[in-house]
């Protein structure tokens, strides 16, 4: 639910809560004015008829449906009170009972003492309670009506700089690096985040761009001498006279060498993962790019003498870096001809969701799911640099999808699952 | 051949002039972005190996310059930034190829003919050696005229090996040529020592000499006049 229709959801029960308060007072002070009226019109009846009897007019005279005067006897003091009773009697118009309200008393005119019974119909408290029921609702149907419209126009007016802002946050993109320009308000509150935000964002923009500069320098501070040693030793091959120990030690060296420059691009590489440098693109034949990806290792699988089978159905579509996507297939693949046996057998499936690699290989000594933490290899004396799977673990959390491993009677098995 | 490295790294370039210079490539540096400007401008040049990151400047902004004067020279960037973006930018600029430090010599050598063939002999990409004839575009190849059936790898190996003929290569940068990043396999060796073996086969078969020679421990070296 948004906001204003919060808001004007709880504005209606707060008005539902005033209403029945203000609805039960409404009838009460109705009710007594009703009543101050009506006994206030009978008193002066009471009055008038005194005046008219004591003008000479028999008191018999004035006797209708709605006074009985009786001539008195023995009066105490307490009967000339007034006393106001409700009382139910036949309307002779409507011919149905009614209420009434009546007053009775006594009083002396010139020396006679006379019994009054006066009444008049008075409204009855459902008819009260109904229009007052009646007008309420109407009110709180309109409120309600005036609070839609208002609040509409609220969120139009009032919240239009708070929408753009939501908006231009929503695009922001942190690769891009432009920072969205906020909209002028004179809202204090939104002028306040908006600052903040914009604050923000040169602040993860410049922090962004400084891990990323670092990451590159440093790259480029290791791989240069590297590049030279390598290259010196490339020449040093070339020297005439060197025999085949002293070759060896070069090869040595240079093994050594590229190793090393491999698990500096694997570290910078799974830096700039975490950076979120591959910003998820625009969704990729994942089918072909596997298919061309299968040549290169289907051939070297058949080098290798292993059966190379695969299942791919044509034109999976998935969103994902084609660098990434390359590099995660390329990573699954040299593990399964990396650690197979002889004659062994490779499968790849790929389907709508999930990608499955498995292979024919020998225990990997250790828990499977820790074969994806970094320098974990089931082979320590090999030249693999044991980052292959932690890039692979990398690239799917990048994308949101599950990746796990298992291992169970001489078979490995690789399942990516895209979320 | 005639080329511009430019090149801030001093052992770097040390390390291209010693392994290029000889033979039939004329190898003049520039240190500086200021420097290769005025080379550029003054001399002209067959290929031009460019690093991007300068003391004085972004060697990428050199193409342009370079694209006005020498529409004909060749571009090779050369650069520690395995950065895709540098990569495509480079690429779009008008820079015939990329290379990423470190790299193997004898694969800055291979790259450099590639890009001078292209330019130079438009059309006819042929690479002649003795009896030994192949089309770099069809990938055909023949042996006095005894066509060659070769895989695409043996192909390349066959391309590789004549562009570095003489010298030295470790079975580490033939890998690294026929199979790029995929190669930290274990057994990427044995892979190239199959490949090596077939192409000698297939050659000698077709009644060509045996170029090859194999150098114990190391690689193989493709030797001959």
């Amino acid at each position: 639910m948004n906001l204003i229709a919060k808001i004007t959801v709880l504005n209606l029960l707060l008005a539902l809560v005033a209403f029945g308060i203000g609805g039960v007072r409404v009838y009460h002070k109705f009710r007594h004015e009703i009543q101050r009226e009506t006994d206030y019109t009978l008193r002066e009846s009471l009055a008038e008829a005194v005046q008219t009897i004591r003008s000479g007019v028999p008191a018999s005279d004035l006797q209708n449906r709605f006074m009985y005067i009786t001539p008195a006897d023995t009066v105490t003091p307490a009967d000339t009170h007034n006393v106001f009773s409700d009382t139910l009697a036949n309307h002779p118009a409507l011919n149905r009972p009614e209420l009434f309200r009546q007053l009775t008393t006594t009083r002396n005119v010139d020396g006679h003492f006379y019994r009054f019974t006066i009444m008049n119909v008075i409204i009855e408290q459902s008819d009260i309670s109904r229009i007052t029921e009646n007008i309420l609702s109407d009110l709180f149907v309109l409120l309600g009506a005036i609070l839609l419209v208002f609040n509409f126009l609220i969120s139009k007016w009032l919240l239009h700089p708070f929408q753009v802002t939501l908006e231009k946050i929503k695009f922001f993109n942190l690769k891009s690096g432009e920072i969205p320009e906020l909209p002028q308000t004179t809202t204090t509150e939104f002028r306040q985040l908006n600052t903040f935000l914009t604050a923000m964002l040169h602040q993860v923009r410049k922090d962004y761009r400084a891990l990323k500069e670092f990451s590159e320098n440093a790259s480029h501070e290791m791989q240069t001498p590297l590049a030279v040693a390598s290259g010196k030793l490339e020449l040093l091959v070339e020297s005439p006279g060197l025999d085949s120990t002293q070759l060896q030690l070069i090869q040595d060296a240079q093994q050594a060498l590229s190793h090393l420059s491999k698990l500096g691009e694997a570290l910078l590489f799974l830096t700039k993962i975490e950076n979120r440098e591959f910003a998820t693109q625009a969704p990729i034949n994942f089918s072909a790019l596997l298919t061309a990806d299968l040549s290169t290792f289907g051939e070297l699988a058949g080098m290798k003498g292993l059966q190379f089978s695969t299942e791919i159905k044509p034109d999976v579509q998935l969103r994902i870096d084609p660098v990434l996507a390359h590099i995660l297939v390329g990573n699954l693949l040299k593990n399964a001809i990396r650690h197979n046996v002889d004659g062994g057998w490779i499968k790849v499936r790929l389907d709508t969701d999930c990608l499955t690699i498995s292979n024919s290989g020998p225990d990997p000594g250790m828990p499977t799911e820790q074969l994806f933490e970094r320098f974990q290899k089931s082979d320590q004396t090999g030249r693999s640099l044991g980052l292959g799977l932690a890039i692979v673990k990398k690239i799917c959390e990048a994308n949101s999808w599950q990746v796990h491993y298992t291992y169970a009677g001489g078979v490995h098995e690789i399942t990516v699952r895209v979320a | 051949m005639k080329l511009l490295i430019v090149e801030d790294e001093k052992a770097l370039m040390d390390n291209m002039l010693s392994y290029l210079s000889g033979g039939d490539m004329v190898c003049e540096q520039a240190a500086t972005f200021r420097q290769a400007e005025d080379k550029l401008v003054a001399f002209s040049y067959d290929i031009i190996i460019l690093d991007i990151m300068l003391p004085d400047g972004n060697g990428l902004n050199l193409i342009p310059l370079l694209k006005e004067y020498q529409p004909e020279a060749g571009v090779l960037i050369i650069s520690a930034k395995n950065a895709l973006d540098d990569r495509v930018q480079g690429l779009e600029l008008g820079a015939d190829d990329y290379l990423t430090k470190p790299f193997h010599l004898p694969e800055l050598n291979a790259r450099l003919k590639a890009i001078y063939r292209r330019r130079k002999f438009q059309g006819q990409k042929a690479v002649q050696f003795n009896e030994i004839s192949i089309n770099t575009d069809t990938h055909d190849a023949s042996v006095h005229d005894t066509a060659l059936t070769l895989t695409l790898k043996e192909h390349e190996l066959l391309v590789f090996f004549i562009a570095n003929k003489n010298r030295v290569l470790t079975k580490q940068s033939i890998a690294e040529h026929l199979w790029g990043d995929h190669v930290d396999l274990q057994d990427s060796f044995d892979f190239v020592y199959q490949h090596v073996k077939n192409l000698r086969k297939k050659i000698t078969a077709a009644g060509g000499a045996d170029y090859i020679k194999t150098i114990y421990g190391l690689g193989y070296k493709w030797s001959g006049a």
